[in-house]
């Protein structure tokens, strides 16, 4: 990762992680429906991977956390009036923060049952193949999602049809309530990629030059016509599954335990030590976040809700 | 002017005719590229088009999803699915994510793709002999073509292969061979447009598919007893033409819906509550349903007779319907 990319993946991470500590206080006070996946633990595997792709490679995200569309530069605004069903974002209130979409940034959605995005992204994927494009095709999901009978069909038929496709796992070893201990046969997901013929390969998910890396190297195979690769990304859950989840699955103490690992001091501390970051300017990054989201709650505030009418729209082209 | 081709044919003439004109026409499923087809109707197809004809693992999920993601990111995909039962295998691809990714994510997509599947028939058990119409029409954001003639297989299917949206269609395993006139040159049928195929004044037959032609023959000999009845196809069931069956209706004051599929909240149903809301008045009898019994469909043919509506039991029914 270069010097350039290294200290913005650290100001989208934090932004990301900002943004959403605003959103959990919106919610928490009643001003904004509660429907964020917190995302606090994943953002540098999210950010890093993203970095790693060309702005125009098309992304299937994953439901947590918000960092996958600031890592595409999308304006904090239009995730905010997606959640709070305003005007100003982008899908008007049909899909809501799990269907933030945009095209033009490679932002190509989600499927809201898991799984979804295994089966769409080799079609993505598919296409991108068959008109020569060079893009590769990345697909992010969790650890429980990997168990759904679409990961296998998507893993085989990409391998078969050699699709430019990373399948891209952040593992922090929870299914909502339900541990991996108990779900999932295989202690790493990356283990399936033999299954498939693929690569597998697992990084620490905190670390960004070991996300970066293996990214780079699973699009350079995919750009080569070598085919999909399965990349784990091991990650943490620092909240809940939703915001206001109870979490009776896990105690205080092994939270505080996995927050020892947060990724985004760990990066801080080695942009210090690169000299690409000092305290003074830390500061005002912190502020130009602060602001930003400030004017971002204000303009949501300000947006009316989406018109009824709208509910009528979109469901076909013709 | 015009040929007399089968209903394999000219749905082999359409992929053909859209795979010429449009190079981001692809057509893939199990069994499609070099055996052509399980119903063989696309041989040839992977000689002309190459890897644009392909075959894939049994994986229908990822069969319709790489559709969907095809279909998004520039392709207009043509997948099968064998048969039409195959939709419960990928339900989730087929209803959720054709069916709603445009709506949830508010038209920042165009979905231009196909799902082909054979539908009825007889001696393919339970699960390969279904016409799960009503559990694509029940779903929104998809279209459904259920073609009954040779010139409506080609032209539908060509305008399916067009259109902008997701389109299921159903091709009926009896008419693969069946025989008719379609018009030379370029032939589009339109969506959303019901033909009435005998014109007649004692009761309205909502027919499509094998029923149709059933519907038809048990016409002619209820002509030769003199009870005309009038024999409407609705061509798609997705868009509905409504009106057409009202206009029907308010000419003969009934109707009788013969389908090829379990009774309770089948197509038949939704005719019924659609004729009650909106022309109840036009109604001078009670609606008929002719449908397959609530129970699975077997596999000895003889069974399958004992459920899915005859050329006689409709003969009888228009009978008992038919004004006195």
């Amino acid at each position: 990762m270069d010097d350039a990319t290294r200290p913005e993946v650290f100001r989208k991470m934090l932004l990301s992680r900002r943004l959403e500590e605003r959103i959990r206080q919106l919610s928490m006070a009643g001003e904004l429906p509660a429907t964020l996946h917190p995302g606090a633990g994943h953002e540098a595997c999210q950010i890093a991977a993203l970095a790693a792709l060309r702005s125009d490679d098309p992304m299937l995200y994953g439901h947590r956390g918000l960092a996958y569309w600031i890592a595409r530069g999308l304006p904090p605004e239009k995730i905010l009036c997606d959640i709070a069903f305003k005007e100003g974002g982008t899908n008007r209130g049909k899909g809501g923060v799990m269907h933030v979409v945009d095209p033009s940034r490679g932002i190509f959605g989600e499927s809201g049952t898991l799984g979804g995005n295994f089966v769409i992204g080799a079609g993505v994927a598919l296409a991108e193949k068959m008109r020569k494009t060079g893009r590769v095709v990345i697909v992010f999901f969790g650890d429980g999602t990997s168990n759904r009978g679409q990961f296998h069909e998507a893993a085989n038929f990409a391998a078969v049809q050699k699709l430019p496709l990373i399948f891209f796992c952040e593992n922090n070893g929870w299914a909502v309530s339900v541990s991996a201990k108990v779900s999932t046969a295989v202690e790493n997901i990356a283990d399936r990629a033999a299954g498939y013929a693929m690569p597998g390969t697992v990084v620490d998910g905190n670390d960004v030059d070991a996300v970066y890396a293996a990214v780079r190297e699973a699009a350079g195979r995919a750009r080569r016509g070598e085919g999909p690769s399965l990349i784990e990304a091991k990650v943490q859950r620092f909240h809940g599954h939703y915001i206001g989840d109870p979490e009776p699955y896990r105690t205080k103490e092994e939270v505080a335990k996995l927050r020892e690992k947060d990724p985004l001091p760990r990066l801080q501390q080695d942009l210090l030590r690169r000299g690409l970051l000092d305290d003074a300017r830390l500061a005002v990054m912190e502020k130009e976040i602060a602001s930003a989201i400030d004017r971002a709650v204000e303009f949501t505030k300000r947006q009316p809700l989406v018109a009824p009418s709208t509910a009528f729209e979109s469901v076909y082209a013709t | 002017m015009s040929r007399q081709i089968t209903y394999g044919q000219a749905i082999r003439e359409a992929l053909v005719e859209e795979m010429r004109r449009d190079p981001a026409v692809i057509l893939y499923g199990e069994d499609v590229a070099v055996y052509g087809g399980i119903f063989r109707v696309l041989a040839g197809l992977r000689e002309e088009f190459g890897e644009r004809v392909f075959d894939t693992p049994i994986s229908e999920n990822v069969i319709v999803g790489a559709a969907v993601g095809a279909a998004m990111a520039g392709l207009r995909p043509v997948a099968e699915l064998q048969f039409a039962d195959f939709v419960h295998c990928a339900a989730d691809e087929v209803i959720l994510k054709a069916g709603t990714w445009r709506y949830a994510h508010d038209g920042a997509f165009e979905l231009p793709l196909v799902i082909r599947a054979a539908s009825g028939g007889f001696g393919f058990g339970p699960e390969h002999s279904q016409c799960p119409e009503a559990y694509i029409m029940h779903s929104p954001g998809l279209r459904l073509a259920v073609p009954s003639t040779p010139a409506d297989a080609k032209g539908l299917l060509k305008a399916a292969i067009r259109m902008n949206d997701p389109v299921v269609f159903f091709e009926h395993k009896l008419l693969y061979g069946m025989k008719g006139e379609v018009p030379d040159g370029e032939h589009i049928v339109e969506f959303g447009k019901a033909k009435v195929r005998r014109e007649g004044s004692a009761l309205t037959i909502v027919a499509w598919q094998e029923m149709l032609r059933r519907s038809l023959e048990a016409a002619e000999r209820l002509a030769a007893e003199g009870v005309e009845v009038e024999v409407v196809d609705p061509v798609t069931l997705n868009p509905f033409d409504r009106d057409a069956i009202i206009r029907s209706v308010q000419k003969t004051g009934a109707c009788m819906v013969v389908e090829e599929a379990y009774r309770t909240l089948g197509v038949g149903a939704e005719i019924g509550a659609m004729l009650m809301e909106s022309a109840f008045g036009e109604l001078d009898r009670p609606l008929r349903r002719l449908a397959i019994p609530d129970v699975p469909i077997p596999t000895a043919p003889h069974l399958v007779d004992a459920l899915v509506p005859r050329v006689d039991d409709i003969v009888q029914a228009a009978r008992e319907l038919a004004p006195r």
